[in-house]
């Protein structure tokens, strides 16, 4: 990182104002941030996904006065955060909070940055936001309480800032909750918008866990999620990535106790010029855990979708049960699709299969609905949606379909845009 | 507890002074034999000097030395890569003789003239160079360490008009041929073991099939590592010219040392318009000791280059042995209606390690790809599977189905499947598939009770397992193959 | 209502029909049976308009219009209908959501209002009961899973939703067991109608114990080879198809 970029990510840090009790912590995130620099295509995890437009923008953080946004109704308690920063926060959602107000007290002391540093890659990322973050979710939800869904929405209304939210989700042992995440920014608005989700799941607790992307057209998104999952919890995530000029999505889950399950769902749509990088880790640290992923990707215009999952078996996880299933269409002659699922197995009682197809619409079914007198371009969206639904049965199960479904509508069927960026 | 883990639990206490044990397991590589033959050796390590040496030995063309220079001040250049899922302690480039040879006067004209210890040495081996005693349908050249010491059928195929012949006395009698394809396929500057090849490489088989002419018999290479601390590099360049089809094989066998060997050879197939050739590997290295102490480590790169309209390159290996194995035969189809095959069992006993898988590159329209990778670890052994499929922009309609299985014999063992898919045309259809499975108790207890013994259920599972390979090898080494599977996995399961 | 003159169709350079001449009346029910390869699914798709074969004939009219010169849907819409003899699996696409979006399609064209979820409801519900079949058949994805008797039972649905002039039926009595024949064959006789004309194709004669045809024709070697009523579908079943073929294939040669 040369000394210029390296200036304004110090000036950034100076303008902060962050308490005392975390400078040190925050500065030394910083100095390995700088020091590492970015991530660069020659690391095998960021392959197919370059950063330097991001390390050549002049982004700054945002001014003091968090902008009000237009909002849609969510069907749930809401929280809004501007700009990075709580605006304002339904005051039925007594267990959410802004995790700036509540950092130095426990259970948020005890939790906040352990698991980010527990992960192998993309740390540098997670380091400029450990250094950077200013407000950000704290959910906590005592033992054997159940949370109505809640909506926190994400919305970015400044140019070329840059924002580094912080969240931190802690389900106590049996207690129930569904969380959804949305990431919006003003139409063509450019910025980097870089969250990380610190999650924690006691015994046998539950999250529902949606993220529904639709950055503007000309922003970055990098966003990292790490869940640590106790005994017989279940974590049960569905992404689904629309919007953004670059968007890249970190996943980390570890099984640490017997029992332990985890779904990870998701949905890329690619199109214009947009390159969607998914990215899943799922460490299977102790026997009869259980994960499954269903992926569907779609890359139209000019756009590149890219699935990297990662399994690992740790030795002595026997009963490991471990499914990858990665579908992908290309819809156009310029689009681009890139998928690696790797499974990395050191013991041997377990079940562990993956499936991944790169293709285009299936002829014989559209012809199969034509036949039934379904116009051709009324049938391709209608296959689409059936390609698509096989990721989505989450939002079905969780009543969060009705909601995610105009969102879904604008983004399909695609329209043949080739360039609008 | 398995019988598996007591054994282990056995090896591993001190002093291993179970003799009785320590032969049965040592009687498990039958091929570990030394022979005692006088030896012409350069002194270890590598220079400019030992390259000119070699070069000058094989009373090479100026090109030929060129070439290697080239590649050796490139290979200067390198660092070794560190991406692939094995691990080894550091190799020692300048503590290896890079040309061990049989000392003879003269270059044998026939096998009258050959030491009849090599010849008993390929006896021993199943390899008779006899051309009456010799596997009706197999042409075989043989290479002992450095050097080509014989080439059997060579008349026959001479009348059709095929070169077989060793590498070097391609160089001597084919020069144009040799030049026009060496390093066509496999540049000099392709990655660090190819580079080193390059540089340093003694011998190997050369093939040419004229323009029409469909091979008559097997074509085989039968590679033998005997001297201490020497390093092999062979090549081997095969050209199918326009509508030739050839199936070679090849087979590759080492003395039991405890000191680990280098083996870091380049294959480089060309097959011209609606040319087909089909590579079989038998790869039964010395695969070290209980303990990891000694085996081969085999480095190879190999690929295929369809350069023709429906060309057809099909590779079909079966990996045994070798202490690493790190090799990835691939694929470049260049041609229209070209068609690439990678058929693969790799089995990881004890403490071996494989990274192994192919590269599929479409380029030309309608191109087909098909890949079957079956991976067996046992003991403390690892095997990856590491693979790209990548689909250009004018690789319109492309095709490519993977399947990629692993069966795990023991909870010490690992087994990695990393797959790359890059489609960058939208009428390409690719799929992949991985399955992971164990042998399991219940499996092996219904067949127990049928009368099985406990290793004959596993070899029946394994070759059910392996069977759509198997089925690529030509008859007599598919059951080469079976009864090297058995073997190698003698004591993996109790 | 449908009268082919002269079809000929090919593959690449591989001929499959070589001029078939055919007319169908409304109310009729023809059979078209001949052995395995002899184009009999050929003719079926290329009558419902499956692209990828080169179609020529002096002219194939159906309902006065040039039925060569319209889209698959078009032809659907018109009242063409095709169950296919392996009918597809289309994952995430629920049944009641093809059979809808097919319905409403085929109404907008003959000029009826779309039905709304009620409607649809409704009527889909009284074909269900007429074929026997269970209402959960409506929520699962589209033939994915099904067994091959499901899936055929759920072509016949689909006809009876959408009722069209021209059902073209094609190795539908292919694995099923004789129940689920009958319920298939209760089907489409319940369709049967003075303004509605059926095509069957068909290996063998069984089916047509329960639907009987008005006229019966012998396909081999892309030719109309011999026709006549039901009995002669008898005749084949005790004689096989020998008799009338090797003359076909003497005639078929250039």
């Amino acid at each position: 990182m040369n000394t210029q970029t390296a200036n304004r990510y110090r000036n950034a840090f100076d303008s902060i104002a962050a308490p005392a009790t975390h400078l040190a912590s925050r500065r030394q995130a910083l100095e390995r941030f700088l020091a590492n620099g970015l991530p660069t295509p020659r690391e095998e995890d960021w392959k197919y996904t370059s950063l330097t437009a991001l390390e050549q923008a002049e982004w700054h953080v945002p001014g003091p006065a968090p902008e009000t946004a237009v909002t849609e109704d969510y069907p749930g308690t809401l929280l809004r955060f501007g700009n990075g920063r709580l605006v304002d926060a339904d005051p039925h959602a007594v267990q959410a909070h802004s995790l700036a107000a509540h950092a130095d007290a426990a259970p948020a002391a005890r939790y906040l940055g352990q698991l980010a540093g527990r992960i192998s890659s993309g740390t540098a990322l997670a380091q400029i936001n450990s250094a950077l973050w200013q407000d950000g979710l704290f959910l906590h939800v005592p033992a054997r309480r159940t949370l109505p869904p809640l909506f926190v929405a994400y919305s970015a209304s400044e140019a070329d800032v840059m924002l580094h939210v912080r969240n931190l989700v802690v389900l106590e042992a049996g207690a129930e909750a569904v969380l959804v995440e949305h990431y919006r920014g003003s139409p063509g608005l450019p910025y980097w918008n870089n969250p990380v989700s610190e999650i924690v799941l006691g015994e046998g607790a539950r999250l529902v866990h949606l993220k529904l992307t639709e950055e503007s057209a000309t922003a970055t998104h990098t966003g990292l999620a790490v869940v640590q999952q106790a005994r017989d919890s279940r974590y049960h995530a569905l992404s689904i990535s629309l919007g953004g000029r670059l968007a890249r999505h970190d996943t980390w889950v570890s099984l640490d106790e017997p029992g332990a399950e985890c779904q990870l769902d998701g949905l890329f749509i690619a199109d214009a010029r947009r390159h969607i990088d998914q990215h899943l880790h799922v460490e299977h640290a102790a026997p009869h855990t259980a994960s499954r992923q269903t992926w569907r990707g779609i890359a139209a215009g000019r756009g590149r979708g890219i699935f990297d999952a990662r399994v690992v078996v740790q030795p002595g996880a026997q009963k490991t049960d471990a499914q990858q299933s990665s579908r992908n269409l290309l819809l156009s002659p310029h689009a681009e699709i890139d998928v690696k699922p790797q499974l990395e197995i050191y013991a041997d009682d377990v079940k562990c299969a993956h499936g991944a197809t790169v293709g285009q619409l299936d002829e014989a079914q559209l012809f199969f609905l034509r036949s039934r007198g379904i116009a051709a371009d009324a049938a391709r969206a209608l296959l689409l949606r059936g390609f698509v639904a096989e990721a989505l049965t989450l939002a079905e199960r969780s009543g969060l379909a009705g909601w995610l479904e105009p969102h879904l509508a604008a983004a399909l069927p695609l329209p043949e845009k080739e360039d609008t960026a | 507890m398995s019988n598996t883990e007591v054994r282990h639990a056995e090896l591993h206490e001190p002093g291993l002074g179970n003799p009785e044990l320590r032969k049965r397991i040592d009687d498990e590589y039958r091929w570990g034999f030394v022979t005692e033959i006088e030896q012409e050796i350069v002194p270890k390590g590598l220079n400019e000097d030992v390259i000119r040496l070699i070069s000058a030995k094989k009373a090479e063309p100026a090109f030929m030395l060129d070439w290697r220079l080239q590649a050796y001040r490139h290979w200067l250049t390198l660092r070794e890569p560190t991406w692939a899922s094995v691990h080894h302690a550091p190799i020692d480039y300048q503590a290896i003789h890079y040309y061990a040879a049989p000392k003879t006067r003269t270059q044998p004209k026939d096998l009258s003239e050959v030491d009849p210890e090599l010849l008993r040495t390929y006896e021993k081996l199943g390899i008779p160079l006899q051309e009456r005693e010799a596997l009706a349908g197999v042409a075989v050249d043989a290479v002992f360490d450095s050097v080509s010491v014989a080439t059997t059928f060579k008349d026959k195929l001479e009348s059709l008009g095929i070169i077989f012949c060793s590498f070097s006395e391609a160089v001597q009698k084919h020069p144009e041929l040799v030049r026009q394809y060496l390093g066509s396929v496999v540049p000099y500057t392709d990655n660090y073991f190819a580079t080193l090849n390059s540089a340093v490489f003694t011998d190997g088989s050369f093939v040419y099939v004229p323009k029409g002419v469909r091979c008559p018999m097997e074509l085989s290479t039968y590679f033998r590592i005997n001297a201490k601390n020497s390093g092999q590099f062979e090549r081997t360049l095969i050209i199918a010219d326009e509508g030739a089809t050839v199936s070679y094989l090849e087979g590759c066998t080492a003395p039991m040392r405890d000191e680990n060997q280098l083996h870091a050879a380049v294959v480089e197939l060309v097959a011209l318009k609606d040319a087909r050739i089909k590579y079989s590997t038998v790869q039964n290295w010395y695969p070290g000791d209980r303990e990891g102490r000694g085996g081969i480590y085999n480095f190879v790169t190999k690929r295929g280059d369809c350069r023709g309209d429906r060309s057809h390159i099909s590779w079909t290996q079966v990996e045994t042995g070798s202490a690493i194995t790190w090799k990835y035969p691939s694929c470049i189809l260049r041609g229209d209606d070209s068609v690439g095959e990678f058929y693969s069992i790799a089995l990881t006993n004890h403490r071996q390690q494989a990274d192994t898988g192919t590269k599929m590159i479409h380029i030309g329209r309608n191109s087909r790809s098909t890949i079957v990778s079956k991976g067996i670890s046992a003991g403390f052994g690892s095997n990856a599977y590491r693979g790209l499929v990548k689909v250009l922009p004018t690789a319109a309609n492309a095709r490519n189905h993977t399947q990629c299985d692993s069966l795990l014999m023991s909870d010490h063992c690992a087994a990695h499947t990393f797959p790359y898919i890059e489609v960058k045309n939208a009428s390409a259809t690719v799929e992949h598939e991985a399955t992971t499975s164990k042998i399991g108790d219940d499996q092996l207890f219904y067949l127990r009770s049928r009368g099985l013994s406990a290793e004959d259920a596993v070899n029946l599972i394994v070759n059910g397992f392996c069977k759509e390979v198997f089925k690529e090898l030509p008859m007599e080494f598919a059951v080469e193959a079976q009864k090297l599977l058995a073997v190698s996995l003698e004591g993996a399961v109790g | 209502m449908l009268e082919i003159r002269n079809l000929h169709v090919s593959i690449g350079d591989k001929p499959i029909l070589a001029g078939i001449n055919l007319t169908v009346r409304a109310g009729e029910v023809h059979a078209i049976m001949g052995p395995n390869g002899s184009g009999k699914s050929t003719l079926a798709q290329v009558l419902a308009g499956r692209e990828g074969y080169t179609v020529t004939a002096d002219s194939v009219r159906y309902l006065e219009q040039d039925l060569l010169a319209m889209a698959a849907e078009q032809r659907a819409r018109a009242g063409v209908f095709l169950a296919f003899q392996y009918p597809l699996e289309i994952p995430g696409v629920a049944n009641v959501q093809l059979l809808r979006t097919a319905l409403n399609s085929v109404r907008l064209q003959r000029g009826e209002p779309e039905l709304d979820a009620m409607d649809f409801l409704d009527t889909v519900k009284s074909k269900l009961a007429l074929l026997g079949m269970d209402e959960s058949f409506l929520y699962r994805a589209v033939n994915e899973g099904f067994s091959g008797g499901e899936k055929k039972r759920n072509e016949i649905l689909q006809m009876a939703v959408l009722e069209p002039r021209l059902a073209i039926l094609d190795e539908t009595d292919s694995g099923l067991d004789i129940d689920a024949l009958k319920t298939v064959a209760s089907g489409v006789n319940a369709l049967k109608s003075p303004q509605r004309a059926i095509i069957l194709v068909t290996h063998y004669q069984r089916l047509l114990n329960y639907i009987v045809p008005d006229h019966v024709h012998v396909l081999a070697g892309g030719r109309i080879v011999r026709s006549g009523d039901a009995s002669l579908a008898l005749e084949l079943e005790n004689r096989g198809y020998g008799w009338v073929i090797p003359e076909a294939q003497e005639e078929a040669r250039p």
